[in-house]
């Protein structure tokens, strides 16, 4: 695995599970006190509570950010192996791939549920949206040889695949930021 | 030392071809996103435009419209009726000539009397009696929206044109054309103006309320708090 995958997983995951963590914090809070109103609500567009609260917040009966803390920690704990000089083998490496595989179908589905079921955004998850699809793309072509042209231009399939999610964010919502200009 | 020797060659070579992409896609995506956006800055026009239509019905109308208020509603769902109980009817009166309050059609498929309620009322506005129309049908909601034992949702139609009849000579309507306006294509269209705009604004439940423009999205759950919540939103936007 190449370094600067490493400091990927260790930055990208770090925030990945900075995100989940406060997520699962507000989630916390909420189920205490349910007229809580979530640190990240702060109007009807950019609202974690109205996502929190939705039926896909909870796919698989339990909140969606315990995912997100135990998958980002094993991120961030691969990472810092190895910039600390474990050279993993190719099992893992690949299960690595698999992982950031299941990671970013899941939040293309959140994506689209955060869009067109739920009609808002929350701050949070919208970083872990950032975090998880460079995590994904990075990890799969450093895993596979055979996709080592693409090496060649990494940066563009990223800024594109950013440049269509952004375009769908803005399409979503688009009262909401002609409102804010 | 193999940094240094690596410099000039990429200087020589110029940037990278990943490089050159990446950085034409950040530009054209910021140049196309940023240029739509921006061109169309008047699409915030567009808005108030599908909220508040030209020849919309107004319950409370202010001179300044500081403070305006709209929502999308069905006059046989469960949830408006309540809030008209417990909210809006108070809120109107209470804020009267204060701020402006749109009623906007938004009956949803599951309710088969909905569309008929929005007639009659939409029929009453073209005699200038929206607005008793609106609170009849409301104030009415037991005598032709729920079935006769209160459990469900009513789907007699008959029962229903006739409590609508009753309302409108209740509010002094002419009742020859009270029933010709039922089945005319403007109220219709009326209709279905306000179930496009709902669409277009991502209304997707009744009652959806907007509050100068921006969807109100109550944190409480107790209408009586809800209602506070309406009110101190109001109260900020006026003195605001």
């Amino acid at each position: 695995m190449s370094r600067n995958l490493a400091w990927l997983h260790t930055v990208g995951g770090g925030l990945g599970l900075i995100a989940a963590t406060a997520l699962t914090l507000e989630k916390i809070a909420r189920l205490r006190d349910p007229s809580y109103v979530p640190t990240c609500s702060l109007n009807p567009v950019l609202s974690c509570g109205s996502v929190m609260d939705s039926a896909q917040a909870e796919v698989f009966g339990f909140p969606n950010p315990l995912l997100g803390v135990a998958g980002f920690a094993v991120v961030v704990t691969t990472g810092v192996a190895v910039l600390a000089g474990f050279s993993p083998p190719r099992w893992y490496r690949i299960a690595m791939n698999a992982g950031t595989a299941l990671g970013v179908v899941f939040v293309h589905w959140l994506i689209a549920a955060s869009l067109y079921d739920i009609h808002a955004l929350c701050p949070y998850c919208v970083v872990v949206w950032i975090v998880t699809i460079p995590l994904f793309w990075y990890t799969t072509v450093d895993t596979w040889p055979v996709l080592s042209p693409l090496r060649a231009v990494h940066g563009a399939v990223l800024a594109l695949w950013y440049a269509v999610i952004a375009a769908l964010v803005l399409a979503a919502f688009w009262d909401y930021w002609t409102s804010l200009l | 030392m193999s940094r240094r020797n690596r410099n000039p060659v990429t200087a020589r070579r110029g940037p990278s071809l990943n490089l050159i992409l990446t950085a034409v896609v950040v530009v054209l995506a910021v140049a196309v996103l940023g240029g739509v956006l921006l061109t169309n800055r008047s699409a915030a026009d567009g808005t108030s435009a599908a909220l508040r239509p030209p020849g919309s019905h107004t319950l409370s109308q202010s001179t300044d419209d500081k403070v305006t208020v709209v929502e999308f509603l069905d006059f046989q769902c469960p949830a408006c009726v309540a809030y008209h109980t417990n909210i809006t009817r108070q809120l109107e009166q209470d804020y009267q000539d204060r701020f402006t309050f749109v009623p906007r059609h938004f009956p949803l498929d599951m309710h088969p009397l909905a569309v008929p309620a929005a007639r009659a009322a939409e029929a009453a506005g073209r005699q200038g009696r929206y607005r008793e129309m609106h609170h009849a049908l409301y104030d009415g909601f037991d005598s032709w929206a729920v079935t006769e034992d209160g459990r469900s949702t009513s789907a007699d139609l008959a029962r229903a044109t006739a409590a609508f009849e009753r309302f409108a000579s209740q509010v002094g309507l002419d009742l020859d054309r009270f029933r010709a306006d039922l089945s005319s294509p403007k109220v219709q269209a009326a209709i279905d103006q306000g179930r496009a705009d709902g669409r277009r604004l991502g209304v997707t439940s009744t009652p959806t309320f907007f509050v100068n423009g921006v969807r109100f999205q109550p944190q409480a759950t107790s209408i009586a708090d809800i209602d506070r919540e309406l009110r101190a939103l109001i109260d900020r936007e006026l003195a605001g």
